[in-house]
């Protein structure tokens, strides 16, 4: 027989030893590894990605904070006025809290309560004493208001220097939409602060107003997000100033913010000493920096800064530094700054949060593995034990192995992180594959010796029958699992699955083929 | 090396009504079981953490005994722990709260002040576990009614097919009654599980059908065969399965467990259902039923 025929007749092992290849390279070959610096890369001799509960790390799930009214008559009304008309009707709402979205080209559009008590009631009720009309209101804010959400908690993130972490929306398949946020190697508490503040902040002046005769002190905001040209870093500072963020304010509006200064009397001749804190029915005139509706810092002006406003010089060069008291609080007042304000908040009291430290991802990775290396000991002692004939036996446990090392290839391929739920599919997949070969064996043999190939080809295809229709109900019953976004199993359906069709494809024809070379004389 | 042989059977000294007996009786017990949770308690099986929402934390416990790291972690949470499970027995303590009341945040601070090194935690709110548990009950239904399905569409006879999903059915029951007799609580990994003995428990019995209905000799003859390739099949799972079970309990790890468990009870119960149930079921079938 030629070498060409040999090849031809044991195509199906040929074609096994080829995807084994294949794997091995997309596991071993740097090439393919994605991670790029050198450090991470020994770290991990493989280009398998570990999922958080294997190499640490933080995993938040929840829906945003909001209702929802849909065909809202707007009328010639713009999307600002709307959103004040609405908000005016809410006691402890402003404008931040309701969003206004006009469906192009018509006069009629959504209008969104994203307050942390926000209830589907409240916000009819708003609407109704607004006087606009709306068709329905439903739970959920609108998927506009979802991306950026999402886009400001990705900048969130980064703004923060948390390297990797990542931000997508994902659907229940009851329509719910999650936030879901998964960042490697950081704890539950950082993570949460970070992304569980809406992060508004506004640089509001604090001073005395007399109306009616009575004399008492109020906010005026001076500043909002929009207002900035550039936001800097957080500052040490030295003495005197102390921790604080430098800012520069957009041209357009910075005619305004001087004008709002000079009013209110904050840039008073001589500058302003502020005694917010200790005594804030006497103060001068203060800058308040408030945060989530609530005061950061406050501190007064320097007398060369109000100076140069009272003198119509500041505007030209629009830029001051934010006093935040401690470091801490200038970092999180640069990253919301920068980030931006989230349009919604996340009702964390209503989703999934997941933390595991690196040292137990460690952990789980070492532990797992010696489970999934004694049960493929179990699985080969009993095969042993059954077939007493090592050339039925071993090649048995061998290409058992060789799904699980063609799934990995596949696994490092697509970058798909490893997770418990993928281990106990890979577990799942040897038990799977061994039944299916143990079918194979034992219908080959049965009934005396296997002597020539027509007999031979003829027990495979009958035990490839039961094979097929066992696969298929395997699939059958793990496709609501893959398809369901029930946490964390989706990883263990899809590599169950997998493993399922790599065998029936590929390894279960294979071990025919070897079995046949083992056991039929030419 | 220890020999492993399936035995021979010899089904013609017990009648059809003698061999589904035994299953049916078991069952019946089962169903029982379940209703008489479910009467009780408003739940098929007792739901854990996943699906009533609550906080499981993962701490290292820095403490001379066992006994006095317990009482460390009694005294450093406000709230009272549902459980406290030593993993492997080192230092790493698993706690579980069962309730939603406290909230996350607080209990890892208070695992911080109390000097734990915290390993992991995992919290689930009780309206996002509720979703997951409606989500869970759909899951497994659409499985069973599309694995029911697709054996009335492989065989294309009646009696055989409800053979099948009987067997399947009860190889769920089963072990969901086991659950409740020990306590074991219903977690995504047991879902898994649930789904999984879907696929797996119905092998043997597709494997016997065809066996008895499409391939020509004598019905006992080809009932031993499709037997002793079946056995075998399920014995390697249930060793593997059984293995998993015991290190990834030594090992804490839940999930891994609860997996390993639930297809031990479940193999364990399709042994028996296949080969006492679907057998009598085809048995009478091929000797009455087509006559008919």
């Amino acid at each position: 027989m030629s070498a060409w025929e040999t090849v031809k007749d044991n195509w199906r092992v040929v074609l096994l030893v080829f995807m084994l290849v294949l794997s091995t390279v997309f596991l071993f070959a740097p090439a393919f590894d994605s991670t790029a610096n050198a450090a991470a890369a020994q770290e991990n001799p493989t280009n398998l990605k570990y999922g958080l509960q294997l190499s640490g790390g933080t995993r938040i799930r929840a829906p945003l904070v909001g209702v929802t009214a849909e065909g809202v008559q707007f009328g010639n009304q713009s999307t600002a006025e709307v959103e004040r008309a609405v908000a005016a009707e809410l006691p402890n709402a402003d404008s931040a809290d309701v969003i206004a979205r006009r469906t192009a080209g018509s006069a009629t559009g959504t209008v969104e309560l994203v307050a942390d008590n926000a209830t589907q009631q409240r916000l009819a009720n708003a609407l109704d004493a607004a006087g606009f009309e709306y068709e329905t209101v439903r739970d959920g804010v609108t998927e506009a208001t979802r991306e950026q959400t999402v886009a400001v908690l990705r900048s969130k993130i980064n703004a923060a220097g948390l390297s990797g972490g990542t931000v997508q929306t994902v659907e229940t398949i009851s329509n719910e939409h999650f936030v879901l946020i998964e960042v490697p190697n950081q704890d539950r508490s950082e993570v949460v602060d970070i992304v569980n503040s809406r992060g508004t902040v506004q640089i509001a002046a604090y001073h005395r107003v007399t109306r009616n005769n009575t004399t008492r002190y109020v906010n005026t905001t001076v500043i909002t997000q929009e207002d900035f040209q550039t936001v800097g870093t957080a500052q040490q500072g030295g003495q005197g100033t102390g921790p604080h963020v430098p800012v520069s304010i957009k041209p357009s509006e910075a005619e305004r913010v001087q004008r709002l200064f000079v009013q209110t009397g904050v840039a008073g001749q001589g500058g302003t000493d502020c005694s917010y804190r200790q005594s804030p029915q006497s103060t001068e005139p203060c800058i308040l920096v408030i945060r989530d509706g609530n005061v950061v810092s406050s501190f007064g002006m320097n007398p060369s800064l109000a100076q140069s406003m009272h003198n119509d010089e500041w505007a030209q060069d629009p830029q001051f530094i934010l006093v935040t008291g401690s470091f801490e609080r200038a970092q999180a007042v640069s990253i919301d700054l920068r980030a931006g304000a989230l349009p919604a908040a996340l009702a964390l009291d209503e989703g999934t949060t997941s933390s595991i430290s690196a040292a137990q991802g460690e952990n789980f990775k070492r532990d797992s593995l010696i489970i999934g290396l004694l049960a493929v000991l179990t699985v080969a002692g009993v095969v042993f034990a059954r077939y007493s004939r090592p050339q039925v036996a071993a090649p048995m446990v061998v290409t058992a192995l060789s799904e699980v090392v063609i799934l990995l290839g596949f696994a490092a391929f697509i970058q798909y992180p490893l997770d418990l739920s993928v281990i106990a599919g890979f577990i799942a997949v040897i038990g799977t594959g061994v039944d299916d070969l143990v079918i194979i064996a034992d219908e080959v043999m049965a009934e005396g010796a296997v002597n020539s190939r027509r007999v031979f080809e003829s027990r495979f295809r009958k035990a490839f029958w039961v094979i097929g229709a066992a696969a298929a109900t395997t699939i059958v019953a793990m496709s609501p699992l893959a398809f369901l976004s029930l946490g964390d199993l989706q990883g263990f359906a899809i590599f169950t699955i997998l493993g399922v069709l790599v065998g029936v494809l590929v390894t279960r024809p294979a071990y025919g083929d070897i079995l046949r070379a083992l056991l039929t004389d030419r | 090396m220890a020999r492993f042989e399936v035995p021979e059977v010899d089904y013609t000294r017990y009648s059809n009504r003698q061999l589904a007996a035994i299953p049916l009786v078991v069952l019946t017990a089962a169903l029982l079981v379940i209703g008489g949770a479910y009467a009780t308690t408003g739940a098929p099986v007792d739901p854990g953490l996943d699906f009533t929402g609550g906080t499981e934390l993962r701490v290292a416990v820095d403490a001379p005994s066992d006994a006095q790291a317990r009482e460390r972690i009694d005294e450093a949470f406000a709230a009272t722990p549902d459980s406290v499970q030593q993993v492997g027995g080192g230092d790493v303590y698993v706690i579980t709260f069962e309730s939603t009341e406290a909230e996350p945040g607080q209990l890892e601070a208070q695992a911080e002040e109390a000097g734990f090194t915290i390993r992991s935690i995992d919290s689930v709110s009780a309206s996002f576990g509720s979703d997951t548990q409606r989500l869970a009950l759909l899951g497994v239904g659409v499985a069973f009614a599309g694995m029911a399905a697709l054996v009335f569409a492989l065989f294309r006879t009646f009696v055989p097919s409800v053979a099948v999903v009987v067997s399947a059915f009860s190889d769920i029951v089963i072990p969901v009654a086991l659950m409740n007799l020990l306590g074991i609580e219903l977690t995504l990994g047991t879902v898994a599980a649930l789904l999984m003995l879907i696929g797996y428990s119905v092998d043997s019995d597709i494997l016997l059908n065809n066996s008895v209905l499409r391939r020509s000799g004598d019905f006992y003859e080809s009932t031993y065969r499709a037997m002793r390739t079946g056995v075998t099949m399920t014995v390697t799972s249930l060793a593997a399965m059984a293995v998993m079970a015991v290190v990834a309990g030594v090992y804490g790890i839940g999930l891994l467990a609860s997996i390993g468990t639930i297809l031990v009870f479940g193999l364990a119960a399709d042994l028996m259902n296949t080969y006492l149930l679907n057998v009598s079921l085809l048995r009478w079938y091929k000797f009455e039923g087509v006559a008919r």
